[in-house]
């Protein structure tokens, strides 16, 4: 009777122990370069990309390109809406294979707490990366010494659009220069018109219209070195040369007559409705900068190279420019299907694929995508642009998505948006806020 | 009252209320007031609501052009209304399936806690053992845990089990990504509020039917199942009501814990894919909180049945 | 379970008549074999299903209908085993251990899905950014000096003593009248009852229909209050950008998702107050006013409690609203949660988000003594 009292904890207690003796995973140390784990025949790529942005690009490129072009594995790429949170929780837990991260400057946090693989460790030849996406690309992912991520797109964001029809009708030209645009804004407003609209309202990331604005007139004012200097904290953000730019900016959104609605406005007013008035007769406004996805936001009916078209912000004083952003993809789990899926999505074919489909957005960083990929006019040319700029070493990443999230994605942001609505003299203090917002180590 | 009083009510299979029916002698009492003061607060409350429903039945470009009340104007002007945002929401690919999984999800996830509660709340209400008032008020404090700070952790001991100084202080059950790993963080997550309402409801209960019940022999397995639970119904559906709703509308654990693959997504993650940029689809996420809210409210009036008069009332005349 | 295989009663107090001899060892052996093979059989039955719902290739609906039946009846089989398991236990022993089968299970996953992380990210808080380095109390200096953790302090203040407040007071009165109706209770109740059941992104949708604000020439308005405002012949304002106001215009939402749950649990409260108490008071010829205030709150106060403390802390954690209703610094919103989640998985500094939630666990405190209190003059009066 004792006996059997006892044997009952002790049943259970081999039973889970059976349980789970089954399951005891060691992690091997890996050695130079090369795969370290099993095939586990699937790959998860996590992505903030929209989520109809993320079924054409399942159904129309990965699945014939890869999942259909071998047997070893799917992959299978999850549009997340909530992307900033999740991809902490799952690189540090580690149920992530590869991520596909819009801002660049998250980076070296998820390599400080997260499960990162660097492409070395991966067995990856950098020199020969380096050669298809160029070394500044490639460095944007470097952490003590190791690169950590491949580019996977970019998207031009230094873009102006204007309702074309109308334009070419009243006259107007396409301007080369700031000091044209700023002469067409002014014969705009002689006209009886009011040149720009804006609005830099994104629900809980409001700002980040108005800093990609600051930021292509920095590139274009301080020049490319300053601006690296910029982001990289090597210059302080209250510096002279950001403040110039900052009030470049304000001149035209705090103008009394430039901007649809005025400054404050652009605060509260969400960025998709921003361009709307263009479209109207005659236009409620005629000049929008915003990046390249910004047609999905036009009325249906607008069509491309009538209704709408656009031109690239023109150069200032130096020969920065042009601004692009775009998402580099960083590897979570050393093993062979991980490695083989990471080589494709960033290989010509399945570039050359996301470029193709409608209403596509993306432009391939890799040099050996031609031109001919690209699935309409807006696209190709944002293409030549950027390879021009990308060729001559003036064109520069978004540089909210390359600094410290907390200042990339927090206090510029917050800054811009109070810049609109406490008026041109409030600068400097937001400046030196930004400065201080900056982390210490 | 003794316990075979309601175990003969069981047998005879009749409900154990129908104590004094609703409305006898009291509902004489409701006057103008109270249907004002419902009526203000009912249209207050629905205003919004409706404004979501009216905009789920409207043409996508009206959507965004026009106030949803606007339709009052001229209700009768079918060009405006439409079914494609429903069509478009269900056909946006594999919602069937997110559906059988939020299935499988939520009704474990609702039924687990329960039972783990209500005998964690009985315990806590009527046994004697030491530290009772310490972990009680430990349980309803850890209510405030961010669900946020617990994910991690967690889901490192999911996919890693727990190791501590090199020791294994935690097996590696390779929980993540099953249908377990989410019902057992979502019972973890939503035990400290069922354990404080139901320690609230069953702790009310007059101690005179439970002494009684031990005179007549009962032990506490017996008391808790026989009496505790059938008295506790209208407890039990209310958080049975909460729960249910909370697990089902859940995006972020089962995300985490279960995966975002389309295999295994339930219901909400399907119907997000519908977001497109901030602003763009409201026509189509609106239709979207109308077809994921049919099955909670389906379960609310159902339950609705055991919010009734006079569950105890027999009891404490004992 | 019949009556016939009730386990001995645990006192011993009323011991029945003993059967005879023979029949009581058999029995007891047939008890013993059960009491072992119940759990074993319940853990193992358990696991394969477990292995079962876990291979892919299984059908999906046989795999979603075993998960339903397993997940649910599978819990109560672990208790019923476990409690068996004690009736095998030296009768001095077993009403010691017994409560600890009650209350065990839940303190175990509490302790690993609740507790654990708690302390886990008490250790966070003293390390730094990335959790490398010890850091002593720098975190908690920043929580207590930085200009936006400040606001966000103040606003909490606000929504825990605002929201808790409206919603309950509501919630307790539209219990109260509805409970009155003649017709139409449930239909009045699954009005207010509605919110709870729509997802977070349906409720976002619902209150951006609203507030949202188109300024002059980008189109009409297509948020109700401005829609109102211009009905009015106002100009329309763009609300959640007006602080301080914008942080009472959050709360409104929170008040609307939040009430049904006073709302329910108050009106089960209502509903076991014995009718014959509140008949007797109106016979004495009480008022309306007076059983409510004299009867009803006294007998429910308990579960006005509950709700209460329930609505603070939800108060204390709230993020998401604020958090997808704009941006908070620029429009002084911010919230003690949603500045823990902006620097844990925006802001990049886990030890700052760490030492955040240790303030708010901290702020529970105060709310967990007086429940204290109350659980204990409670128990000694009933």
């Amino acid at each position: 009777m004792r006996r059997s009292r006892l044997s009952i904890p002790l049943a259970v207690a081999l039973l889970i122990a059976a349980a789970c003796s089954t399951s005891s995973s060691s992690s091997g140390g890996s050695a130079s370069g090369g795969p370290t784990e099993e095939n586990t025949g699937k790959v998860n790529i996590l992505s903030a990309v929209d989520p109809k942005e993320g079924k054409s690009i399942q159904g129309q490129v990965l699945d014939p390109d890869i999942n259909d072009a071998q047997s070893d594995y799917t992959v299978e790429l999850e549009a997340d809406g909530n992307f900033e949170q999740d991809v902490k929780i799952r690189a540090q837990a580690g149920t992530l294979d590869l991520a596909m991260l819009p801002q660049p400057g998250a980076l070296a946090d998820l390599v400080a707490t997260g499960n990162a693989v660097s492409m070395e460790d991966m067995g990856f030849d950098i020199g020969q990366l380096e050669a298809t996406f160029g070394k500044p690309f490639m460095d944007l992912g470097v952490v003590d010494g190791k690169h950590y991520e491949i580019p996977t797109n970019i998207n031009l964001k230094s873009m102006i659009w204007y309702p074309k029809d109308d334009f070419d009708k009243a006259g107007y030209t396409v301007p080369k220069t700031w000091d044209e645009l700023m002469a067409l804004s002014d014969q705009i407003v002689a006209d009886g018109g009011t040149p720009w609209c804006a609005g830099f309202q994104s629900e809980g990331s409001s700002g980040w219209p108005a800093t990609d604005w600051m930021e292509d007139i920095m590139l274009r004012t301080a020049g490319p070195d300053t601006y690296d200097k910029w982001v990289k904290h090597e210059i302080p953000f209250n510096d002279p040369a950001v403040l110039t730019a900052a009030q470049d900016f304000g001149g035209v959104m705090f103008h009394p007559n430039y901007v649809l609605g005025g400054a404050a406005n652009t605060a509260s007013l969400a960025f998709g409705d921003a361009p709307l008035p263009m479209f109207d007769t005659p236009p409620g406004c005629w000049l929008h900068r915003q990046a390249s996805f910004i047609p999905a936001f036009f009325p249906e009916t607008a069509k491309a190279g009538v209704d709408y078209d656009w031109f690239p912000f023109p150069s200032m004083d130096t020969e920065g420019g042009p601004l692009f952003g775009g998402e580099v993809m960083m590897a979570f789990r050393n093993a062979p299907e991980v490695k083989d899926a990471l080589e494709r999505f960033s290989g010509t074919e399945v570039q050359c694929g996301m470029g193709g489909y409608v209403g596509s957005s993306r432009i391939s960083p890799n040099v050996n995508v031609s031109n001919d990929c690209y699935a309409d006019q807006i696209l190709k040319d944002s293409s030549d642009v950027l390879k021009a700029g990308l060729t001559s070493g003036s064109a520069r990443f978004d540089a909210s998505d390359l600094m410290p999230p907390s200042v990339g994605q927090g206090s510029e942001w917050t800054g811009m948006i109070k810049y609109m609505q406490q008026g041109p003299d409030s600068i400097q203090g937001i400046l030196d806020d930004i400065e201080a917002s900056w982390p210490s180590s | 009252m003794s316990i075979e009083t309601i175990e003969r009510r069981e047998v005879e299979g009749l409900p154990p209320t129908e104590s004094p029916p609703k409305g006898v002698g009291e509902g004489g009492r409701g006057g103008w007031f109270p249907r004002i003061v419902i009526l203000v607060v009912a249209i207050l409350w629905l205003i919004p609501a409706v404004g979501v429903l009216i905009t789920s039945f409207r043409e996508p470009d009206l959507v965004k052009t026009t106030g949803w009340w606007t339709v009052f104007a001229h209700p009768f002007q079918i060009g405006q209304w439409t079914l494609a945002n429903y069509r478009t929401a269900l056909d946006s690919g594999g919602l069937g399936n997110a559906f059988m999984n939020s299935l499988a999800v939520t009704i474990p996830s609702t039924v687990i806690p329960i039972t783990i509660a209500a005998f964690a709340a009985y315990a806590f209400s009527w046994m004697e053992f030491k530290g009772r008032y310490i972990l009680f008020v430990t349980v309803v404090g850890l209510l405030v845990v961010p669900l946020q700070m617990a994910l991690i952790p967690i889901l490192k001991l999911y996919v890693n089990g727990g190791i501590w100084f090199d020791r294994r202080v935690f097996p590696d059950l390779h929980l993540n990504g099953t249908f377990l790993a989410v019902w057992l963080a979502h019972t973890g997550f939503g035990l400290p509020l069922a354990i404080y309402l139901l320690r609230n409801y069953i702790g009310s209960l007059p101690s005179s039917i439970i002494e009684s019940a031990q005179i007549d022999g009962a032990d506490h397995f017996t008391i808790f199942w026989r009496l505790i639970v059938p008295l506790s119904v209208p407890a039990l559906a209310a958080f049975a009501i909460f729960q249910f709703l909370w697990v089902w509308n859940d995006l972020l654990v089962a995300y985490v814990f279960l995966g975002g693959t389309k295999d295994v997504q339930v219901l909400t993650l399907a119907l997000a894919s519908l977001n497109g940029f901030a602003g763009e689809t409201w026509h189509l996420l609106t239709a979207a909180a109308f077809i994921s809210m049919v099955l909670p409210l389906i379960v609310f009036f159902s339950l609705q049945k055991y919010f009734v008069r006079g569950l105890t009332a027999g009891a404490v005349k004992g | 379970m019949t009556s016939a295989d009730r386990p001995p009663p645990g006192g011993g107090a009323a011991e029945a008549v003993p059967p005879p001899p023979g029949a009581a060892v058999w029995l007891f052996l047939f008890r013993l074999v059960g009491a072992i093979a119940i759990p074993i059989g319940a853990f193992y039955l358990l696991w394969i299903t477990f292995d079962f719902l876990r291979s892919s290739d299984a059908n999906r609906a046989l795999v979603v209908l075993v998960a339903i039946v397993v997940g649910s009846g599978g819990v109560f089989l672990l208790y019923l085993a476990m409690n068996r398991a004690v009736d095998l236990l030296p009768a001095t022993l077993r009403e010691g251990v017994r409560p600890w089968i009650f209350v065990g299970p839940a303190l175990v996953l509490l302790s690993v899905f609740l507790v654990y992380p708690v302390i886990n990210t008490i250790l966070l808080s003293f390390k730094d950014a990335h959790s490398k380095a010890f850091v002593g109390l720098d975190n908690f200096k920043f929580v207590f000096t930085d200009e936006s953790m400040l606001r966000s302090i103040r606003n909490t203040l606000g929504w825990m003593i605002l929201v808790p407040l409206v919603a309950t007071a509501t919630g307790l009165a539209f219990a109260t009248l509805a409970d009155r109706l003649r017709r139409g209770e449930a239909v009045a109740k699954s009005v207010i009852f509605l919110p709870l059941a729509i997802s977070f992104a349906g409720a976002s949708i619902t209150w951006r229909l609203v507030y949202s604000f188109r300024p002059e020439g980008f189109g009409s308005n297509i948020g109700l209050l401005n829609g109102v405002m211009i009905g009015l012949g106002q100009n329309p304002v763009d609300w959640l950008t007006q602080h301080p106001w914008n942080n009472l215009y959050l709360m409104v939402i929170m008040v609307w998702m939040q009430t049904g749950f006073a709302m329910v649990v108050l009106s089960a409260a209502i509903k076991a107050i014995p009718a014959e108490i509140i008949e007797a008071a109106r016979i004495d010829g009480a008022s309306e006013w007076q059983v409510f205030r004299r009867i009803m709150v006294p007998t429910i106060l308990p579960t006005i409690v509950v709700v209460a403390t329930y609505m603070v802390i939800n108060a204390l954690k709230v993020f998401d609203i604020v958090f997808v209703m704009g941006n908070t610094e620029a429009n002084g919103t911010e919230v003690v949660a949603e500045r823990m989640i902006h620097w844990f998985f925006i802001g990049g500094n886990y030890g700052r988000g760490a030492a955040i939630a240790v303030v708010l666990f901290i702020a529970v405190i105060p709310v967990m003594v007086w429940n204290v209190r109350r659980f204990r003059e409670e128990e000694a009066i009933r």
